[in-house]
Formats: C-alpha cells, sequence, structure tokens
C-alpha cells in the first residue's frame, strides 16, 4: 500500500493498532450499484459525532468520562437542509474544530447537493447519518443500530452510501 | 466503521469507505475502499477546500460504478500540507480522551508504587 495508514500517529497507538488481533470474515458482502449514478439516491454516513443543534441531543460524552471503555452506539440524523452553523460536534477523540469549520471534512451534505445540480448523481436523500466512531465493543452497531439506520435508508429510497469513517 | 460498511451492504446498499487508515479495510474486509494519507478527521481534507474535497468524492463515486466485486482499495495521491510533526499533534483532542487520561493515570499509580516499594 502506498498511504502510510499511521503516518500521523503517536508512536504508542500506531504500535497498538498494529498488534491488535483482528479476524476478517469472509465472503466480504457485495451489493452491486443497481443504476447508472446519475439515477442513484444517495445517503452520507460519518463516525465524526456531529449532530444537528437544537433538533436532537449531542452523544454522550458524560457516560464515556465515567466509563471510558463505553462509546456511544446510537446515531444521529442529519437532514441535507442542514446549515453549517447548526453542526455540533462532540467527538472526544479528536480535535473537532475543523468540522465546526466545515461540515463537509467528513459529511459532504453540501458537496452532494452540488452533485445532485450538476446532474452527476441521482440525488441526496433528506437524510444522512452521524455515528461516534470510539466503538470498544462494535455489537450493538451490528445488531441494532446500524440495521435501524440502513431501514431508515431504505424507507428514503437510498441505493447508495459514502462512508467517511473520522 | 468497517461494520457500518459490512452490514449495509448486506442491508442490500451498495457503500464506498473513505478512510485515512485504508489498513482496517484491508484487514477487516470492506466492500470498496478509497484511501487518503490524512489526518484523522479529515476524510475529504481541509475546511474549506471544497476542490478537494470533490476530487475525492468523484474518485469513490468512480469506484462505486467500476467495482466488480468486493475487497477493492483504491488509494489516492493527495498530499497533507501541513508540517508532519504539527500534523501529528493537530488532529488530537485539546483534553486527553478518557481512555488516555486513565492509561495515564494508572502508569502513573505505578511509577508511584515502584518509588515507593
Amino acid at each position: 500500500m502506498t498511504v502510510d495508514s499511521f503516518k500521523f500517529l503517536p508512536g504508542s497507538i500506531a504500535a497498538y493498532y498494529r498488534n491488535l488481533p483482528v479476524q476478517r470474515e469472509e465472503p466480504v458482502p457485495f451489493t452491486p450499484l443497481a443504476k447508472p449514478l446519475a439515477a442513484c439516491r444517495f445517503s452520507l454516513v460519518t463516525t465524526a459525532a456531529v449532530h444537528q443543534v437544537g433538533k436532537e441531543p449531542p452523544f454522550d460524552t458524560e457516560r464515556e468520562k465515567l466509563e471510558p471503555f463505553w462509546g456511544d452506539p446510537t446515531f444521529r440524523r442529519i437532514p441535507r437542509e442542514v446549515r453549517q452553523e447548526e453542526i455540533g460536534a462532540c467527538h472526544l477523540h479528536t480535535n473537532n474544530r475543523d468540522i465546526l469549520l466545515d461540515v463537509n471534512v467528513a459529511l459532504p451534505v453540501h458537496r452532494f447537493l452540488e452533485l445532485e445540480a450538476e446532474g452527476a448523481i441521482g440525488s441526496l436523500a433528506p437524510t444522512s447519518y452521524s455515528f461516534m466512531g470510539y466503538q470498544m465493543d462494535t455489537a450493538e452497531w451490528r445488531q441494532r443500530y446500524a440495521p435501524e439506520a440502513a431501514a431508515l435508508m431504505r424507507d428514503e429510497g437510498v441505493d447508495a452510501v459514502l462512508l467517511t469513517p473520522f | 466503521m468497517p461494520v457500518l460498511a459490512r452490514t449495509f451492504e448486506e442491508a442490500g446498499l451498495s457503500t464506498v469507505l473513505v478512510t485515512v487508515m485504508p489498513y482496517w479495510a484491508e484487514r477487516l474486509g470492506v466492500p470498496r475502499t478509497i484511501g487518503v494519507e490524512f489526518p484523522y478527521g479529515h476524510p475529504l481534507g481541509r475546511p474549506g477546500d471544497s476542490d478537494t474535497q470533490m476530487g475525492i468524492i468523484r474518485e469513490a463515486l468512480r469506484l462505486l460504478e467500476e467495482a466488480t466485486g468486493p475487497g477493492e482499495i483504491r488509494e489516492l495521491d493527495y498530499a497533507w500540507p501541513q508540517e508532519l510533526d504539527e500534523a501529528k499533534k493537530d488532529w488530537q483532542p485539546l483534553e486527553p480522551s478518557p481512555i488516555i487520561r486513565m492509561m495515564i493515570e494508572q502508569r502513573k499509580a505505578q511509577r508511584q508504587q515502584k518509588e515507593g516499594s
């Protein structure tokens, strides 16, 4: 690989990651794109822990402070009309300055509205989704929250999803 | 996040992941991946840099269209403009996260115990 995944990490964290035992489950699922891009409806999903201020609550960081191995597994909905000044961010494992300046560094709603306007994609769905990426145990994501988000996407006619881990 | 990509894909959605850690995509298995060498918190680049954001998104769309089977990883050539030492610090939270704080405190307690014994 040419991209060095550890370039910007402190040595101790990089070493920890390299030594984590992980199991690749086969087969890797694959759903071919069913339509041309210009006919596809997209939703966006990030793990940046952003929320729409005043509409939905922020992620539960108080519990994480008391239980450092726990991370809030729920998700927040971000509407396509969201304005930058409505974006809140509370990820405790990153500096949130840049996403508070421009949500498109991780949840590119405004870029996708431009792609929709130029006809490169069919449409951006009414709703995009934000999770909080610090999850030591992904069981709740797998069993509950990811299927819930997928069902909401299907209700909105979504064909394809851009995911951006934070 | 590979878990989310895989679960959505299993639910019948076509997904593409844009990540600064393609290492995990390779080890865990992700349907389609674009890798960029950027610091955490910046999968699509810097704030206000809509050209780079759009350039990466267009590559992701192309991969969605062209992939014929699972597991493809395409790496892009964008360079991060900050000095490395500065970039390594800049993405990190202003205060240590709860888990890092706990580890620091544990190490301190171990050291004190050793010095006391």
